[in-house]
């Protein structure tokens, strides 16, 4: 083999491997309208905003809009899109939401002033798409709220004007807000039941169980922006996407599918001309 | 909505509410001594997020009122009475807020200024243009406008929450903010086109006049049944208090009988429960200090102020007064000067 032939085997080594590693995200993107959430080992670098881990954690965009609902001005609403990344250990989801909002807002203590928000709703049950606007009766709903002026609540819904929060939270978030955007961390074990006092009765409203195996759950995601007077239902909110918890094997596996394809492209390349030179001899 | 019969009229109630509270304010009797402002927020409003509110309060009319220029700010119902109008939130400006004064250079820096307000901090507040009034000399006029949350029986704040927060009590149509439900949404406050539903920022919850339910209970002082503090405290007892459909009291008399007290804006829709008999005032002075024939309120402000029925009621009480000044006799008259014992009957329904 020369010395041409051999960069090239290595070249093309590289490409496979590349792509490997890539496309499968790449592709993911395209296809789904969902937030993969990859197993991660080690929570550290997701424990805030700017950990570490967020920049390798693949980002979902998604479009929001008015919602319509039974309150003055419902669609002059200002938040254009929210971006999320999501992984999860053994124990815990950690979910980042962001979103560009050139003010930052809090209610400060006056009547017009109101805070910058987000919401991830959730199915409290698993059930298929409830309805878009804070569940129903028959398909309550979970919701994971931050506000800049009152922090983090997790709440119950059951249909529109309903929400209600839980009397023992279980959420913790963490927020940074910089250059105009707001990143928002929300943290919360995957199971909850096994963080609750266990004398909650059986009559609570249901939390929402993150999957860990390959089932789906479905999640939304509504924005407030304070500075438009944005308050309850007058709101950017997206449609049900998927929060695919489980897709792919986690990380390092792949890494080493990796390394194992490589080695074996290797191997044959190495095989062939081993079996070239001797037949020339 | 349930009709009650009296006598000879029939009194409309809210849907799902067995009686309704009234109020009747005589504004001739009003001397604007803010006694009434004073008794409720030394009882409701003198903490915790709510020192700027004023859930009773007096001003001046003609005049912005409190929170200033409430009568721009939208709310209440469209004319057919039955699609909501959004209104806008009042700035703390509108509110009016607590002036800055001159301490520290008076107190710690040896100034010999006169203690005053620093800069342009007074430029408004509320009652800032009491007695100002419209009219040219020698023809001026102004009368004082003691107001309270309606507990309105078509209440436009009710109807605004998307939590079903504010609600009317089933026993007496008070309007109510579940505190329990409200989320400090704020969409009662600009809903009301009285706006006398206040945004507590400390607690994150709106609040508003509880028609004093706990002394009509008989949970106020020495366990008696009392009216409202406003009402109870007024030195002039301008104020009656009892229930719009009780056929026998003087309210069911001056507002479905004589027709002499009026609602204060009925083209807002919400059906208010606190009535007003509106206010006469000297005919207007030629420059040379002669009595002239001409009124010296224009009956169009009145109307502007309470609606077409002003007209009645005011001619019905110059009837009535005409009938007093030569010998005749008005219970009407009579209604209108009761002393204080007949001013509250709040026990009427207390076996049903």
């Amino acid at each position: 083999m020369t010395r041409n032939q051999l960069s090239l085997v290595i070249t093309l080594a590289v490409v496979v491997a590349g792509a490997a590693v890539l496309l499968p995200a790449v592709t993911d993107a395209q296809t789904q309208s969902g937030v993969p959430v990859e197993y991660v080992e080690d929570s550290s670098g997701f424990e805030t905003p700017t950990g570490s881990g967020w920049t390798a954690a693949q980002t979902a965009t998604f479009p929001l809009s008015g919602t319509g609902a039974d309150v003055p001005m419902a669609n002059d609403v200002s938040i254009e899109e929210v971006q999320v990344e999501a992984v999860r250990t053994n124990e815990r989801i950690y979910l980042r939401t962001s979103w560009a909002d050139p003010t930052r807002d809090a209610s400060d203590g006056s009547v017009r002033s109101f805070a910058d928000q987000v919401a991830v709703q959730l199915p409290a049950a698993g059930e298929n798409q409830p309805p878009i606007a804070m569940g129903s009766n028959e398909t309550p709903v979970n919701i994971w709220s931050w506000s800049s002026s009152d922090g983090t609540e997790e709440i119950m819904a059951a249909g529109p004007g309903s929400s209600t929060p839980f009397a023992e939270q279980t959420l913790r978030t963490k927020h940074t807000y910089a250059d105009g955007r707001w990143h928002v961390v929300f943290i919360r074990p995957l199971d909850p039941s096994g963080s609750i006092a266990s004398s909650l009765n059986t009559e609570t409203p249901p939390r929402t169980t993150i999957p860990t195996d390959t089932a789906n759950l479905d999640v939304a995601f509504g924005v407030w922006n304070g500075s438009n007077m944005e308050v309850s239902g007058r709101k950017s909110a997206s449609q049900w996407h998927r929060l695919a918890v489980g897709s792919g094997p986690p990380g390092y596996e792949r890494f080493l599918w990796v390394i194992a394809g490589v080695a074996i492209v290797l191997t044959t390349l190495v095989t062939i001309e081993g079996i070239r030179r001797k037949g020339g001899e | 909505m349930s009709s009650h019969s009296g006598e000879n009229e029939t009194v409309d109630l809210a849907d799902g509410v067995n009686h309704q509270v009234a109020m009747v304010m005589d504004l001739n009797k009003c001397i604007g001594c803010q006694t009434c402002t004073i008794a409720c927020k030394t009882n409701w409003t003198d903490s915790g997020g709510r020192e700027y509110m004023y859930w009773n309060n007096v001003e001046t009319k003609p005049g912005a009122g409190y929170p200033r220029d409430w009568e721009e700010k939208g709310g209440g119902w469209d004319e057919d009475g039955e699609e909501r109008q959004p209104g806008e939130l009042p700035s703390e400006e509108d509110y009016g807020q607590p002036w800055d004064f001159n301490h520290e250079e008076i107190m710690y820096e040896g100034s010999d200024e006169p203690l005053r307000p620093m800069d342009d901090a007074a430029d408004w507040g509320p009652n800032w243009d009491e007695d100002e009034g419209a009219g040219e000399y020698p023809n001026s006029y102004y009368f004082y406008l003691p107001r309270i949350c309606n507990h309105c029986t078509h209440p436009s704040c009710v109807e605004a929450c998307p939590r079903s927060a504010l609600y009317k009590r089933e026993e007496d149509g008070i309007v109510l903010v579940d505190q329990d439900r409200c989320r400090g949404y704020r969409y009662c406050v600009e809903g009301c086109p009285y706006k006398k539903v206040y945004y507590n920022a400390m607690k994150k919850k709106s609040e508003k006049c509880i028609f004093c339910y706990p002394r009509i209970e008989g949970e106020g002082p020495e366990g008696e049944v009392r009216g409202p503090a406003c009402a109870e405290d007024c030195p002039p007892q301008l104020r009656m208090v009892g229930y719009l459909d009780d056929a026998d009291g003087p309210i069911h008399k001056l507002v479905n009988e004589y027709e002499v007290a009026v609602r204060l804006h009925p083209e807002y829709r919400t059906e208010p429960n606190v009535y007003y008999i509106p206010p006469f005032a000297p005919p207007k002075h030629t420059q040379a200090g002669e009595t002239a024939e001409e009124e010296r309120i224009p009956r169009e402000y009145l109307e502007e102020l309470f609606g077409p029925n002003v007209h009645d009621a005011l001619d019905t009480i110059e009837r009535e007064r005409e009938r007093v000044r030569r010998g005749g006799d008005s219970e009407l008259m009579e209604l209108l000067n009761s002393d204080r014992s007949e001013k509250y009957r709040l026990e009427v329904f207390n076996d049903a």
